[in-house]
């Protein structure tokens, strides 16, 4: 068990090793919204991109439980060689906070009691309450049971929404080295809008469970980006807006994935 | 041990730089990213779809005979992000592919860039305009 934690975490540091700043393309685009100096810091609408892809927390997972280890177990990484197992590869949601630190743009909606986010990618929607419900917890969050994206409730603190989430399906890999997180994990994560082109988000996983400590995450920056940088099928700056990017399998499991495997030097791992 | 780990060392820093490793849909040794090969031809077909568009063309080869390759693309909403769209290619139009090709010698590949008849240069990856993650 000990050599698969080091191999994991020697991955984890691979992981970080090549997160990228890709966005570049938007980069002048984004940064054309500096000037925009008006903002509401209670107002986190627009369209948001990570600057920097790494499909993880950003920082070295802490050690797992024994229990952590075995939920772990047969999870498959992809090497340079071969993909792993990861259940987004046959279009099963990424979960969250997978989801979150992936590659394509998401929507702040704020609505009276509640803000939403729209994900691209599976073109997914998560609903933080702030209504002024509890965040499910004992009999409660057992009868509620496990959702892909939990159940997640949210407050401001100052110019900071605190969003917990509880109820995660254990299916869901936290991150690319296929980390675990127990379905009686809780998830925080914090939002401050810093200016009127930046939001940072910083994620800690709560899981003593699966963890021999709280798994703190690095601070993310998301920029705003522009209409004409979304765009809906290619009607250029006319129809902006985040995308569908749905994983359908009739696509992606059936078409994509046999497309791609038939030039495959090695056979994936799936 | 020691060998297990030296291993996972040169795995997780043997990605290039260029295709990121940790994507949406990794392609491990599906092409060979070293090599690039010139595909001059007519496109037949063209599916504009998520995860990734796939466009395929038909290539004469020396002997004469006609081999269909298909190359892949980035996703539909990175490409109308770029302003293309499902009729930028048509069939029937003369194109030149300059792909990485699969590793198996399958006439399969991933898109460096295409040329168009008028030396216009779409979809290119060379210009970093291109994410096909």
């Amino acid at each position: 068990m000990r050599r698969f934690t080091l191999i994991a975490l020697v991955l984890s540091l691979g992981a970080l090793a090549h997160a990228q700043d890709d966005k570049s393309k938007f980069k002048a685009r984004y940064d054309a919204n500096a000037g925009d100096k008006k903002f509401d810091p209670h107002d986190l609408s627009g369209i948001w991109t990570l600057t920097k892809n790494d499909h993880s927390l950003g920082t070295p997972a802490p050690p797992l439980t024994p229990a952590g280890e075995a939920a772990r177990a047969g999870r498959v990484v992809d090497t340079g060689a071969a993909n792993g197992n990861a259940p987004w590869y046959t279009c099963n949601p990424m979960g969250f906070p997978r989801l979150m630190n992936d590659d394509e743009p998401m929507e702040f909606i704020t609505l009276p009691n509640r803000v939403l986010q729209v994900f691209q990618w599976e073109h997914r929607i998560r609903m933080l309450w702030m209504d002024g419900r509890a965040l499910p917890s004992g009999e409660n969050l057992e009868n509620l049971g496990p959702a892909w994206y939990g159940h997640s409730v949210a407050k401001w603190n100052g110019n900071t929404l605190v969003v917990n989430t509880v109820g995660l399906d254990e299916r869901a890999w936290l991150d690319n080295a296929g980390n675990p997180k127990s379905f009686h994990a809780r998830i925080e994560e914090t939002w401050r809008r810093v200016d009127s082109n930046t939001l940072e988000l910083q994620l800690t996983l709560h899981d003593p469970e699966y963890y021999t400590a709280p798994y703190v995450g690095s601070k993310k920056i998301y920029k705003r980006m522009p209409a004409d940088a979304t765009t809906y099928f290619g009607w250029y700056g006319l129809f902006a807006g985040i995308t569908e990017g749905i994983c359908a399998p009739m696509n992606e499991v059936d078409v994509y994935n046999k497309f791609r495997d038939a030039g495959r030097a090695q056979p994936s791992g799936r | 041990m020691k060998k297990l780990l030296t291993l996972a060392v040169l795995m997780a820093l043997a990605s290039p730089a260029t295709v990121p490793l940790y994507a949406h849909h990794g392609r491990g040794a599906t092409y060979d990213m070293k090599k690039q090969v010139t595909l001059k031809g007519t496109v037949s077909r063209v599916e504009w779809r998520n995860p990734h568009v796939l466009i395929y063309m038909d290539v004469k080869g020396p002997d004469g005979t006609l081999v269909t390759w298909g190359f892949e693309n980035a996703g539909v909403s990175q490409l109308a992000q770029e302003g293309y769209n499902r009729n930028t290619l048509k069939v029937g139009q003369e194109i030149t592919a300059i792909v990485n090709p699969a590793a198996n010698g399958a006439p399969t590949a991933i898109v460096v860039k295409v040329i168009l008849a008028d030396g216009k240069e779409i979809m290119s990856r060379d210009a970093g305009q291109n994410p096909v993650n």
